[in-house]
């Protein structure tokens, strides 16, 4: 299960990721020097750049991935204090069983 | 099969030593405990700071024609390139910040006593290195703004006396703040640096773990039983609260606040207005700008770069200085640690005004 787990994570890591390195089949050292696209020299003409998404899919998809990471976090966390919880009992039990003996 | 490889691993390579030692490793607890979690803090920004960097790698290109381009490409085309950078330059942010209040915290409750002074000082070789870090990477956009702050920066050094100009000419790779000045500062940002930092980094945690975490100078003096925590589970459980909070408020700011690209610099054109290094050289910056021309005979820049580095050196050699921290210098010292944050936060302030 834990096993299946990982694999499920690593391969929506994978997908989150593919994209950034599939944006075109050019070497980055091309690019600066002949291979600029129009939208770079469009960009090169304005004074200065706001980044932000880039349209209405990229926009929804970044407030849903901040929506989605912070709930997942108090998720973890809340498992995590849990765990803390337990284990600290654990470890007086055995501090005062040592204390005993 | 698992079991198997393990064997065959730990045979070989002996790992479960470092793993048992973890078992091992106990945790005090006090009312300065807070104070051991901006340590494995630095450590996350810092693998951040790898893993967005080698992304960015990818397209950026290091050259005259090519570096502000490609940062806005990564920017504008590359799928999520905004949030990379944002992440990066953020976490570098962050990470200074943490180094910061990790040596304060360290000065004040006087964790550096013996036997914990080279760990002190290899400390402070890696907030010099992240200083570093900083201080290229602003270059690499090259945009007006960064060019002109790296002119001023690498304009310093000049003022110390023998060594200045070399110091200068080296950092520029020439005169002046050129093509070749970008190269340079991206290779030691890229290359130089980080394996500085590995090695110091590896340097540093050792020691940690050869000398344990220190405990308040007044229970060390009574010789008080400490509460004390295992490292596995109980404090790294803990350490990962830490780390998921820290990771979303950074990932927050980074969508929200993203850091803008300004036109490409022009080797030719006046410098801007408002020229101002990162936040976390503000206050240095501002020291240099309210220092007079001249003392006396001496150059006002001089003293002013001089002045600094030997706060440096006695930063550095502060473990030594403060080598009777329960008596009247150490307190002495603690005063002049609260001094200088007032005086940091002053001038930054002012600097921003």
């Amino acid at each position: 299960m834990r096993k299946k787990k990982k694999y499920v994570a690593l391969f929506v890591l994978v997908i989150a990721f593919h994209s950034f390195f599939l944006l075109k089949p050019v070497f980055a050292q091309q690019v600066g020097q002949k291979e600029k696209t129009e939208m770079t020299q469009e960009v090169e003409s304005q004074e200065k750049i706001i980044p932000g998404p880039q349209n209405i899919t990229e926009s929804t998809g970044i407030y849903v991935f901040i929506v989605w990471m912070w709930l997942a976090i108090f998720v973890l966390i809340y498992i995590l204090i849990l765990k803390i919880k337990e284990v600290d009992r654990l470890h007086e039990i055995r501090f005062i069983s040592k204390k005993i003996k | 099969m698992n079991k198997r490889l393990r064997f065959w691993l730990d045979e070989r390579s002996g790992y479960s030593v470092i793993f048992h030692f973890l078992k091992e490793k106990k945790i005090p607890q006090h009312r300065h405990s807070i104070w051991y979690y901006t340590g494995s803090a630095i450590l996350l920004f810092f693998a951040i700071q790898v893993i967005t960097g080698f992304l960015l790698v990818f397209y950026y290109n290091p050259t005259l024609e090519g570096a502000n381009a490609s940062v806005a490409r990564i920017m504008t085309e590359v799928p999520l390139g905004w949030i990379i950078r944002s992440v990066h330059s953020w976490s570098a942010s962050f990470m200074i910040a943490f180094v910061f209040v990790h040596l304060l915290s360290i000065w004040i409750t006087k964790a550096y006593r013996k036997p914990r002074e080279l760990t002190w000082m290899s400390g402070v070789f890696l907030l010099f290195v992240s200083l570093a870090f900083g201080f290229t990477g602003y270059l690499l956009p090259w945009d007006d703004l960064s060019l002109s702050a790296t002119k001023v920066g690498t304009d310093i050094p000049r003022s110390i006396p023998i060594v200045g100009i070399w110091v200068t000419k080296l950092l520029r790779g020439g005169e002046d703040v050129t093509g070749d000045t970008l190269t340079r500062f991206f290779g030691f940002h890229v290359s130089i640096l980080p394996l500085f930092l590995l090695a110091i980094l590896a340097v540093h945690v050792y020691l940690i773990q050869k000398q344990g975490m220190s405990i308040p100078l007044e229970a060390e003096r009574k010789d008080e039983k400490m509460k004390e925590l295992p490292f596995w589970p109980n404090f790294v459980f803990r350490e990962m609260v830490v780390w998921l909070v820290l990771t979303g408020i950074l990932f927050s700011v980074a969508v929200f606040f993203p850091p803008s690209l300004d036109k490409a610099a022009d080797l030719m054109a006046p410098a801007p207005e408002g020229i101002r290094p990162e936040w976390y050289f503000l206050f240095l910056f501002q020291m240099l700008k309210i220092f007079p021309a001249k003392i006396l005979f001496v150059n006002g820049d001089t003293l002013a770069v001089l002045l600094i580095l030997l706060g440096i050196v006695a930063f550095f050699f502060l473990p030594l200085i403060d080598n009777k921290p329960a008596e009247r210098k150490g307190k002495i010292i603690t005063v002049i640690a609260y001094l200088f944050i007032v005086f940091a936060l002053a001038m930054t302030v002012w600097s921003l005004l």
